[in-house]
């Protein structure tokens, strides 16, 4: 595994006892993150969603909602708020179900 | 890495666990989708938005001259307004040339010089049918005279044609730096 150029320096063996305050969740994210698979995970999602015609939709939202705040006026975070809930319930089942067996089966290996 | 061993602990923690992951990857797309569309629409380079606006303005537009109580509201004067605010008068203008006889043709006018021109009227299959028998008397005389009709009139066709792209050529060659 290659390591970033520009880590900062890992902190030093005294202090590494007490920084075990990482909770089993960061460590597994942070191994998803470094080993590459999140990006993957990413990447498969967005291309199933754009796929499904998800993308669309929520781009038609925007469209809709710029068109009636003027565009000018619209931020990213009304946009975000706009899509979120109805982004978050529309995700087809069978992407969902994808996506969530690829990560079990990271979550399996990563546990050996 | 240790997790729990209790089964039942384990496959709660592990779903809950990816369902939490995939929300992760799901918000992140979401924000990628909203910066995407909030940088199009403040861009301007959603042309559909503007098209879409004027659509808006011009139906609203249509409709209130529909409720307008003149005439019915679509007819402007003497010719018919169509939703695009164009007229057209009630027989087409445009005038070309008839490829049977070589008349200069209304095109309104078409049809009705085409039945004539081609044999569907009476008098027009009396016409065909007197020159016909006379093509047919001329064949069986010899077959050169019928043909040197034949021959003259596609001439004059292609004559127009080359004539046509002769222009073109020349109109081309003056361009030409």
């Amino acid at each position: 595994m290659r390591g970033s150029v520009n880590r900062p320096p890992t902190p030093e063996a005294e202090d590494g006892r007490q920084d075990q305050h990482l909770s089993l969740q960061e460590i597994i994210n942070i191994k998803l993150v470094e080993s590459g698979e999140k990006e993957r995970l990413k990447e498969l999602l967005r291309e199933r969603l754009i796929e499904c015609g998800w993308r669309d939709e929520m781009k038609e939202l925007c469209r809709s909602f710029v068109r009636k705040k003027g565009k000018n006026n619209v931020t990213v975070e009304d946009l975000i708020n706009v899509i979120t809930p109805k982004g978050r319930a529309s995700v087809p089942d069978s992407v969902k179900a994808e996506l969530l067996q690829h990560i079990r089966s990271f979550l399996g290996s990563a546990a050996l | 890495m240790s997790l729990p061993n209790d089964k039942n602990g384990n496959m709660s923690f592990n779903s809950q666990l990816s369902a939490h992951l995939f929300s992760d990857l799901l918000d992140s797309i979401i924000v990628d989708v909203a910066s995407e569309c909030h940088r199009t629409a403040r861009l301007g380079l959603d042309c559909n938005l503007e098209i879409e606006e004027e659509e808006l303005r011009l139906s609203a537009e249509a409709r209130a001259r529909l409720s307008d109580p003149s005439n019915g509201g679509d007819v402007n004067g003497k010719y018919i307004v169509d939703i695009f605010g164009q007229t057209h008068p009630p027989v087409a203008n445009d005038i070309f040339e008839c490829m049977n006889c070589g008349q200069s043709i209304m095109a309104g006018r078409f049809a009705p010089h085409l039945e004539k021109c081609m044999g569907k009227g009476r008098k027009a299959r009396l016409k065909a049918r007197r020159s016909s028998r006379l093509a047919q008397n001329r064949y069986a005389r010899g077959s050169y005279v019928s043909s040197h009709s034949q021959y003259s009139s596609t001439s004059q066709l292609s004559n127009d044609t080359s004539d046509t792209t002769g222009e073109g050529y020349s109109n081309g060659a003056y361009e030409d730096p």
